[in-house]
């Protein structure tokens, strides 16, 4: 389509391949861009994605409830359910195994485990160990086992089983067939294994009994009707030819309070077989420690149930270390061991409550430990079913009573399934079950970033450890000591790097002619972007050794290097002014550069001098505390604080008087005076330093323990120093920018004014670059909160939380860096480092979005300006 | 970094920028406080220490990496109780012993020992010597004590130590008999590491040839080479053509198995007969065919084995019968010596020579010795591909969302909001990107993929693991930042008044962006693009999660699998899914999970000259992209 035009040309319409390539870029542009930004937004929101389900609650299924035909005998000692939740068996007071198919109530079997009556019974936390005593003074332990065998496909099956759905089960016979998920038929017996009973030689029926396993031996402890309570030793050795096993015991008669009107009514052995806790109903629990079997004692005696209320129910937690006590009242606490300075116990060691996990309610009538975590689940008078954990001290579901059809809502047992998938409670006429997903009930807001008291510690404290070779490991999940070590990486490294790069920028902006400023800038930039694995390599192999050589001359260096370079200002002053300005440009750095090595050299020299006067010859012995008081490390820490006050007492008082006097001096007599004073600020600055650190040291005060402590070679002054290096090209590039772009008339204006160059940097350049700098230092902190490398190889990577400078520390980044690759995807230990990621996204979110706004203001004033 | 730089050029030209040091008289009367003269001097030290530790730090990775592979002078000790030693000699260094170690020491050390000590003020002297033959005496280095030296061969004097220690000639020469030390050869084994020994005899099925170790040593330099060609021969067998036929069997194995599952899926979904039919005649095909794969496998197993028995007995006839300072006689196979050279013979040249090799040997050849010997290659392989991919998708997504908020988005709020969420992400630390990674391309995608395309392989992932395309993934979205910055910037650097002009001569929107601001900001985007590669290669936090590793068997890229074996080639020949090595890495696990670190320690070094070198050649060719850039655009600024 043309039409004529004024020119006289032709006008053609845009073509349509030039508009289909229009549309299409745009199309692509608009699509590529927004997805690109929207996939960079992805990262936050699968973070938290991943994050989320940490704090999810307990997912407790519908109560699938079955009927069951009532046991003869009322008495239930215990039930357990077998891992892949198709039997419940429930050993009753006759010593009789009941096993019931869990889909359909169906009673399988009934079998004795027991050829005699039992007159004591205990069982461990994970439900599977049973203890027996008898009449005759015979102790037993049997194992509720299970056998599983998978049945072939080829095999002649009945139909009912060939029917079977995946996750159906049928019984068939005493045993039960089920097809899994993964479409294999699977069946299972029970097959329960029972020790020949043992005879311990007591004559009259066992009222209590407890055993543990340690080693070779094996621990008994038994409480008789005669009243008395009896440690055995057993050994059992095999005759090989017979076959026959023999064993033998070594009897102890323990000790304990008699004449109290009640006899004790629970027994129990910790996992080592080392502390015996023997309790009555009203709330007495007596300790006997048990570590010298032939000197045992009584360590403890106390009233663990608070008031008039009756202990009912007490019992171990995983690992048999933690003991539950359930009360009357409802309360229910956690206690363990813990070893304090001042215990004052005979061992040394305290029973502690370290949570009180319900307050009050129903009295508590079972305990129901997972055999593979601190969850915990209980049943009430009530017939209330609570789920707890006990190292986040939650609560994460509770299970109102289900009355059957009589309305009995009465609880005979309470049995966590061994995966921790179900609950299964056992009334007095029906089972039922309660599948169950604790999700990740170790981590809650307070578990996670509060202190938590764990089982052995002494007090609540912050701790990572993650990971350990034992099973019963209480997961310790704190982030505060990553956190903590992140921050203190960043203020070592801030505190050597941040002073060192704004001082530079300043020197090099306002000090520095054009032509030697491109390169050097350049140069320094270059550096922002070498890779950090090659200084966390040479921090940890060549700098951290080398400085352990030599620390107290890099000590020394932090006073010399400063006091040459001052001494060497005072000594260019004396130059004529003529003179001073003709060589303020390279000859003056040159000057610098000298001062700085005979500074570093100086403190060659010093450095051991140092050692011998302050640090009792040996700096890392008097670091860890051995030899030399605190008075030397007093006046070393202090003597720099103490020249800069005596400074300024010098110049609030000497220089202000003299300032009329001063008109009238030449430039060479104020450089002399100059100089005496430095000479007597060093005096009256070491003399200050040295009397207060007399006084701080005859008041006890040491200095080690705070910011100074045992020394240990990859710590936070190595990673100071070095990510001090690597964050000193970012914040020197960007605050030199800063600076640089302050309107030149402002300079000008200045020095017009008759300002100094410096009056002119201090007063007028840096103030107005002021928000530049800050966003700079901003930025470079952002760096050195997520900086992995150097703090993974630099630091001795141990989660410990003290100022000390000479310690090491783990970093949120390092940790991840170390940890994920090994955390099994989804579980806890992966989430918590997935929030771990996100904690350290946030850190550097806030501090970039505070630079970027302060920079944005920054902007705007220069624009002003 | 460039993306923080606030605008310049706002300095008015008629105001001359004075320079620096402004020569200015200072009146009597000025303070001389108020020219902060000690602060000056201060912020002047900060520089100069900035950039003293810059320069001292990468002077001391160059003398260390450079220095690693020049072949030093083998010295002979002999110690007073007459041990004798031999091997390359370190660093001298001095120490206060234990009083328990002197008491230990028979009277005549003792004496010796007393003597140095007054004389160093209660401490002792000590080298660190190089003395190989890990298998013979468990040990690769021992430190040696001065006072302990009874005599030492010329060739200490060379030696740091003997320049320290300035050793009496006439106390401390060793007897020289010229064929004593002369032919001492540093030999570099494929295990066991170096070996210090003399030449005895070169013998050939166990019969001396020759003597002389000087005509061993002749005759070993004359059958070393075919020798090697036989062992590099027997690799390629080992690892080509076995691994072919390892391949086949796989493939087979895998194809059998998918078949299997499908027919299983099938009967299990109870599907149709005429589907069953046939996917019953393809299991059968499939087991079939399997069957066949592992006949034929099996024969050509046993020919490559006949194959590599031949080379190995031919390999076994050669040997070099050498003898360790200490008298052991160790029969050295041919074929199992890398490399073996008479250090004290060699002049300049030859040093050189041997210089040369081991730098190709470290550039081309797969690590050795737990990669505390041999070359890098496949780390510089993975880093190359690695970067090459991630450049590859982090260039077009960048500039294509640098295009979209620059030229295509309405400026608003939102759009700065968004800038500075981008601005932002270039500082989220790097190891936040690799748990992202990790979770999201490895776990979540990658397990997805398996699912899909690899169910056959299952349990073992495939994709649902660390690898190759995730860490490029990963590292595309670190570096993504800063080339959407580093673009929005040149865009922005394009004057308006080309893009109004362009549209007042009728281009369209795309006409002018591909015509007139691309071109323009093209150099800007090369520069953004070359800072990206630069962190990208040397970023190693995230690629510890998505799949870096410390040794890998095979490259990621097949480049034996192009003829032969059952599928298309391309499926045998990228495997993306493969971790790698990378340079970065190989330093933290060089430096750090070594067992033998001093011994890895050179290798450390001259990789991280090698990771700094590309680093910095980037750096500089960015820098120069840059000045190019402005010095383009510098006179039409308006």
């Amino acid at each position: 389509m043309s039409e004529k035009t004024f020119t006289g040309r032709k006008r053609h319409g845009t073509r349509l391949s030039v508009r289909l390539a229009e549309w299409a870029s745009s199309a692509m542009i608009t699509v590529g861009g927004l997805g690109t930004i929207l996939a960079v937004a992805l990262i936050f929101v699968f973070l938290v994605w991943v994050v989320l389900p940490l704090f999810g609650a307990a997912e407790v299924g519908d109560a699938q409830q079955t009927a069951i035909a009532s046991a003869n005998d009322g008495a239930t000692w215990h039930a357990h359910v077998d891992p892949s939740r198709q039997m419940l068996v429930v050993i009753d007071a006759r010593g009789h195994a009941r096993v019931h198919h869990l889909a359909t109530g169906d009673l399988l079997e009934e079998r004795a485990l027991v050829t005699q009556a039992p007159t004591a019974f205990n069982v461990t936390p994970g439900g599977e160990q049973l203890v027996f005593g008898f009449g005759d003074g015979s102790v037993t332990t049997a194992e509720l086992a299970f056998d599983t065998t998978f049945l072939s496909a080829d095999a002649p099956l009945d139909d009912a089983i060939v029917a079977l759905q995946p996750g159906e089960s049928i019984a068939v016979g005493a045993s039960v067939v089920e097809r899994t998920r993964e479409g294999v038929l699977r069946q299972l017996r029970f097959e329960p294994w029972v020790e020949d009973p043992f005879d311990t030689g007591a004559g009259v029926p066992i009222r209590l009994a407890d055993r543990v396993d340690s080693g070779s031996r094996t621990v008994w402890v038994t409480f008789d009707d005669s009243e008395r309570l009896r440690h055995l030793e057993v050994r059992s050795s095999k005759n090989l030819l017979t076959g026959k096993i023999t064993r033998r015991a070594k009897e102890r008669a323990l000790s304990y309070a008699t004449g109290l009107r009640a006899a004790p009514t629970r027994l129990l052995l910790s996992g080592q077989g080392d502390n015996l806790y023997l309790g009555w109903a009203d709330g007495r629990l007596e300790r006997h420690d048990l570590s010298d079997a032939d000197d045992p004692r009584v360590a403890e005696v106390l009233d663990v149930a608070e008031g008039e209320a009756s202990v009912t129910a007490l019992g171990f937690l995983l690992g048999r270390s933690t003991l539950l006590v359930g009360d009357s009242d409802g309360r229910l606490s956690a206690w363990f061991r813990i070893k304090p300075d001042d215990a004052g116990t005979p061992d040394g060691a305290l029973l502690v409550e370290a949570h009180t996990l319900l307050e009050s309610g129903p009295a508590i009538t079972s305990l129901a430990p997972s055999p593979r975590t601190r969850l915990l689940a209980l049943g009430d008078a009530d017939g209330g079913v609570r789920l707890l954990h006990v190292t986040s001290q939650q609560e994460l579901a509770y299970l109102p009573p289900t009355p059957d059809s009589q309305g009995d809502a009465h609880l005979r047992a309470v049995v966590m399934a061994p995966k921790e998938d179900a609950l299964v409670l056992l009334g007095t006429r029906q089972i039922t079950q309660r599948l169950l997903d604790p999700k990740h009930p170790e981590a809650a807001l307070g578990s996670l970033f509060g202190t938590v008291w764990y089982e052995g510690y002494t007090d609540p404290q912050h701790v990572w450890q993650s990971s350990s070779g034992s099973d019963d490991f209480e997961e310790k999940l704190g982030l505060m000591p990553l956190i903590f070590g992140t921050l203190k990486a960043t203020f070592y490294s801030m505190l050597f790097g941040a002073p060192l790069a704004l001082l530079a920028a300043i020197f090099t902006s306002e000090f520095l002619s054009r032509r030697v400023r491109t390169p050097i800038k350049s140069a320094i930039e270059m550096m922002a972007s070498l890779p950090s694995v090659v200084l966390g390599f040479l921090a940890a192999l060549v700098i951290a050794p080398f400085v352990e050589n030599v620390l107290p001359i890099i000590l020394a260096s932090f006073l010399c290097v400063p006091m040459c370079l001052w001494l060497g200002a005072q000594l260019w002053q004396l130059l004529p002014a003529a003179s001073a300005v003709r060589l303020a440009g390279m000859p003056r750095l040159l000057g610098i550069t000298a001062a700085l090595l005979v500074g570093a050299s100086l403190s060659v020299l010093v450095g051991p001098a140092l050692e011998a006067l302050c640090f009792g010859g040996d700096l890392i012995l008097w670091l860890d505390g051995q030899g030399g008081g605190g008075a030397g490390g007093w006046f070393f820490l202090l003597l720099p604080l103490a020249l800069l006050a005596t400074a300024m007492i010098e110049g609030r008082t000497v220089q202000l008087r003299r300032r009329g006097a001063r008109r009238n001096a030449t430039r060479q007599g104020m450089a002399r005076l100059d100089l005496l004073r430095a000479a007597l600020i060093v005096v009256g600055g070491g003399v200050l330093a040295f009397l207060v650190s007399q006084a701080l040291s005859g008041v006890g005060l040491d200095p080690r323990g705070g910011v100074v402590d045992t020394y240990v070679q990859r710590n936070a002054l190595i990673v100071g120093f070095v990510m001090g290096f690597a964050v000193i090209p970012i914040i020197y590039t960007l605050a030199e920018d800063a600076l640089n772009s302050v309107p030149e008339h402002l300079r000008l204006a200045s020095l017009g004014a008759g300002a100094t160059q410096w009056q002119t940097a201090t007063r007028v350049i840096v103030p107005a670059a002021m928000s530049g700098l800050f966003s700079a230092l901003m930025i470079g902190l952002g760096r050195a909160v997520g900086e992995t490398m150097i703090v993974l190889m630099a630091t001795g990577n141990t989660a410990v939380m003290e100022w000390n400078v000479f310690n090491g520390f783990r970093t949120l980044s390092a940790n991840i860096a170390v940890e994920l690759p090994e955390a099994v995807r989804g579980s806890t230990h992966y989430r918590t480092l997935f929030l771990a990621a996100l904690v350290l996204f946030a850190m550097t979110f806030v501090l970039n979005t505070l630079a970027e706004v302060v920079r944005a203001r920054f902007r705007k004033r220069a624009v002003q300006l | 970094m460039s993306n923080a730089l606030p605008p310049t050029g706002t300095k008015d030209p008629l105001i001359a920028a004075p320079s620096a040091p402004r020569a200015r008289r200072s009146r009597r009367g000025t303070s001389l406080f108020a020219h902060g003269e000690p602060m000056i001097w201060f912020t002047g030290g900060s520089l100069v220490l900035a950039l003293l530790m810059i320069i001292g730090l990468l002077g001391w990775v160059l003398a260390q990496g450079m220095g690693t592979f020049w072949p030093e002078r083998v010295p002979q000790l002999e110690l007073l109780g007459g041990e004798r030693l031999m091997g390359e000699l370190g660093d001298v260094e001095r120490y206060t012993p234990e009083a328990s170690m002197l008491d230990a020491l028979s009277p005549e050390l003792r004496a010796r020992a007393d003597l140095e000590l007054a004389a160093l003020d209660g401490q002792l002297e000590r080298v660190l010597l190089r003395s190989g033959n890990f298998d013979i005496s468990n040990t690769h280095y021992r430190w040696v004590d001065r006072y302990a030296i009874a005599h030492a061969s010329r060739e200490l004097d060379d030696s740091e130590a003997g320049r320290q220690w300035e050793l009496d000639p006439a106390r401390f020469r060793m007897e020289a008999s010229a064929s004593d030390t002369d032919w001492s050869l540093v030999v570099e084994r494929l295990s066991w590491g170096r070996l210090y020994a003399k030449p005895v005899a070169f013998q050939v099925a166990g019969q001396a040839l020759s003597d002389d170790p000087a005509e061993a040593w002749e005759q070993f330099e004359a059958h070393h080479s075919e020798a090697r060609e036989r062992w590099q021969q027997r690799r390629d067998l080992e690892t080509h053509d076995i691994g072919d036929v390892n391949h086949a069997l796989e493939e087979a194995r895998l194809a059998a198995r998918a078949a299997q599952m499908d027919l299983d899926a099938a009967l299990a979904a109870s599907a149709g007969a005429p589907r069953l039919t046939k996917l019953r005649a393809a299991n059968e095909a499939a087991q079939a065919s399997l069957l066949d794969t592992e006949e034929l496998g099996e024969q050509r197993f046993a020919e490559l084995q006949s194959q590599i028995r031949e080379l190995d007995e031919q390999n076994a006839r050669q040997t070099l019968l050498v003898q360790t300072a200490d008298g052991t006689l160790v029969d050295l196979q041919l074929a199992d010596v890398v490399r073996a050279y008479p250090a004290n013979q060699l002049g300049l040249f030859g040093r050189l020579g041997v210089y040369a090799s081991r730098w190709r040997e470290f550039l081309f050849d797969d690590p050795r010795e737990a990669n505390s010997e041999g070359g890098v290659f496949p780390a510089i392989f993975g880093t190359v591909v690695m970067t090459l991919i991630m450049s590859l998708l982090v260039v077009p997504l960048g500039v294509l969302a640098a295009l979209y908020l620059r030229e295509y988005a309405k400026q608003g709020p939102i759009v700065s909001a968004v800038r500075i969420a981008v601005n932002n992400l270039a500082g989220v630390p790097s190891i936040v990107f690799g748990v992202f990674g990790l979770g999201f391309f490895c776990y979540i995608v990658g397990v997805s993929i398996d699912e899909l395309f690899y169910s056959a392989k299952l349990p073992s992932p495939t994709f649902g693991t660390g690898g190759l395309l995730w860490a490029s993934f990963t590292l595309a979205l670190l570096t993504l930042p800063v080339v959407i910055v580093a673009t929005e910037e040149a865009l922005s650097a394009v004057p308006n008044s080309m893009r109004e002009g362009s549209y007042a001569c009728g281009a369209t929107k795309w006409q002018t962006i591909q015509r007139i601001v691309l071109p323009r900001a093209a150099p800007g985007i090369m520069t953004g693009m070359v800072l990206a590669i630069a962190r990208g290669a040397g970023e190693v936090a995230p690629l510890m999660l998505v799949g870096a590793v410390k040794l890998a068997p095979d490259l990621p890229i097949d480049v034996n699998n192009w003829s032969g074996s059952l599928g298309p080639i391309w499926t045998g020949a990228a495997h993306l899914e493969r971790s790698f090595m990378h340079l970065g890495f190989h330093i933290y696990d060089l430096g750090f999970q070594s067992q033998n670190s001093e011994a890895a320690k050179p290798m450390v070094y001259t990789t991280t000259l090698l990771l700094i070198g590309i680093v910095v050649t980037l750096n500089l060719l960015a820098v120069g992209v840059r000045s190019r850039l402005r010095r383009r655009f510098a006179g039409t600024h308006v």
